[in-house]
């Protein structure tokens, strides 16, 4: 079974405290991630994001529940399984910040595995594949009809 | 919120000998088992069963060939593979600029 991630590090100029506060706080998720959410940010601790508006029939509500939070070190938690059913890594993405202090800011790196414990080792090659995009996009076309006038088929 | 991926797509291209076989058809414009099979260290039965996951997912298209089958990549299958695999990444990416950005603001402001 194969069982990749998805791997980000990003500096801020900002205190560890304060990133680990940003990431794991419900006041601040709701600045970068959902419309809304109720967020117990402690081991074991179960929160509710809504992206939309809540009480809209469009609103989608994911499910969450903290595995790791210790400030201002690491912060986890996995998220967007089924409501009403307990998290585990069968039916869950588990991310987790990482936050170390670098120079006068914080590394802060986050790792995102297991969408149903597979595909994931696909999105590490993600990078490769974005950068291929446009390429294929534009040669494709060209290079195949390319390789039709030269080469006849094996 | 990029979390709905398509099941069948992630597994078929979340294996490394089926990217590999992807990226030699797209190479070569087209391929049999036992063409893929020349370039890759497992057998032609093994690039077989790799064909079928390929081609139950959409990603390639086949025709007969002889007591083969002759595949090609399905290009617009693969396109939406890519976009949902850069979506996933892409998205955090745009959450880290936003967490970033926030704790940069705060952090000034307390400097202040």
């Amino acid at each position: 079974m194969e069982f990749g991630s998805i791997e980000r590090e990003i500096y801020v100029e900002a205190a560890p405290e304060l990133v680990y506060d940003v990431v794991s706080s419900p006041e601040h998720l709701r600045e970068w991630w959902p419309d809304d959410i109720e967020l117990d940010p402690a081991p074991g601790g179960a929160g509710r994001m809504t992206f939309g508006r809540a009480g809209d029939p469009d609103a989608v509500v994911v499910p969450m529940t903290v595995v790791d939070a210790e400030r201002p070190h690491r912060f986890s938690f996995r998220w967007a399984y089924e409501e009403g059913e307990v998290a585990s890594s069968t039916n869950s993405y588990l991310a987790t910040f990482e936050i170390t202090p670098s120079g006068t800011g914080t590394l802060l790196r986050l790792t995102e595995i297991g969408f149903r414990e597979r595909g994931w080792e696909a999105a590490v090659l993600e990078e490769r594949y974005q950068q291929n995009v446009v390429g294929w996009a534009y040669y494709l076309p060209r290079l195949v009809s390319y390789a039709e006038g030269l080469v006849s088929p094996r | 919120m990029s979390t709905a991926v398509d099941d069948d797509l992630w597994s078929a291209v979340g294996d490394p000998t089926r990217r590999r076989m992807l990226d030699l058809l797209l190479a070569d414009g087209r391929g049999t088992a036992t063409t893929l099979s020349r370039h890759l260290p497992v057998t032609r039965q093994a690039i077989a069963k790799h064909l079928a996951v390929l081609d139950r997912a959409g990603l390639v298209r086949s025709t007969p060939a002889g007591r083969e089958r002759l595949y090609e990549v399905d290009e617009a299958q693969l396109a939406r593979a890519v976009a949902q695999l850069a979506d996933v990444g892409a998205a955090w990416d745009a959450r880290l600029r936003r967490i970033k950005r926030i704790a940069e603001a705060i952090q000034r402001s307390q400097a202040d």
